[in-house]
């Protein structure tokens, strides 16, 4: 799958890895491979940072995400850390996250492009419909088609 | 105001439904990580745990025994 990705997409791919493992994540999801974007120097991390998303802001609004589904069906999980300090020694890409990088792929193709690059990769997560990403991203107010317009 | 179990297992939007299913999974597994270091800190041993969690001590040791090798 990554063959045609430039080595920057790659380290967000690998990076995506160690966020989840973070986490304590048994599989790498999309929110996963979002909070390694919004590392890089690349201009799609950049894009993140300037709608106020950086790799931090991104960790608590998984938290918030996560408190506020569960308070929904009448759950009170404040203070339950999301994260867990269970390491898997293996970790499996998650289908949110392998959707993303077909999307990424796709995006590419649409655009022209031969090589999947970091602003393929966050416009293939910015096409999500359900799921903690275009949930978070509802919550913290972002407007989609905005950001995605300044890729 | 308390939610009825209707509440719980039928909110109004299939996505809000389906979005707290996953995160349950997530809630329950954090409970179970932070019970299971719980009990053996209390003295219990890897057999009680596993009955308690209805698995195998097996898959109870696979589980946690690397993460609570300190406990």
């Amino acid at each position: 799958m990554f063959e045609r990705f430039v080595g920057e997409a790659r380290q967000v791919a690998l990076q995506a890895h160690s966020v989840a493992a973070g986490l304590g994540a048994s599989s790498v999801e999309a929110e996963h491979l979002l909070v390694s974007i919004a590392g890089t120097q690349h201009p799609a991390g950049a894009a993140l940072r300037e709608v106020g998303l950086d790799s931090t802001e991104l960790h608590e609004a998984i938290q918030r995400d996560f408190e506020r589904v569960l308070a929904q069906v009448g759950i009170d999980a404040s203070g339950v850390d999301v994260s867990s300090n269970c390491r898997r020694t293996k970790l499996s890409w998650g289908a949110s996250a392998k959707r993303g990088l077909e999307r990424a792929l796709e995006e590419a193709k649409r655009r022209g492009d031969r090589k999947i690059g970091c602003e393929h990769i966050l416009l293939g997560l910015l096409r999500a419909e359900h799921g903690t990403v275009p949930r978070l991203l509802a919550a913290e107010g972002i407007d989609r088609a905005e950001l995605t317009g300044r890729l | 105001m308390q939610p009825t179990p209707t509440d719980l297992t039928h909110p109004e939007d299939p996505a809000d439904g389906l979005a707290a299913a996953v995160a349950l999974r997530r809630l329950a597994d954090r409970m179970e990580d932070a019970q299971v270091e719980r009990a053996l800190r209390d003295g219990w041993t890897w057999a009680q745990v596993a009955e308690a969690l209805g698995v195998t001590r097996q898959a109870v040791h696979k589980k946690h025994a690397r993460r609570l090798r300190d406990v």
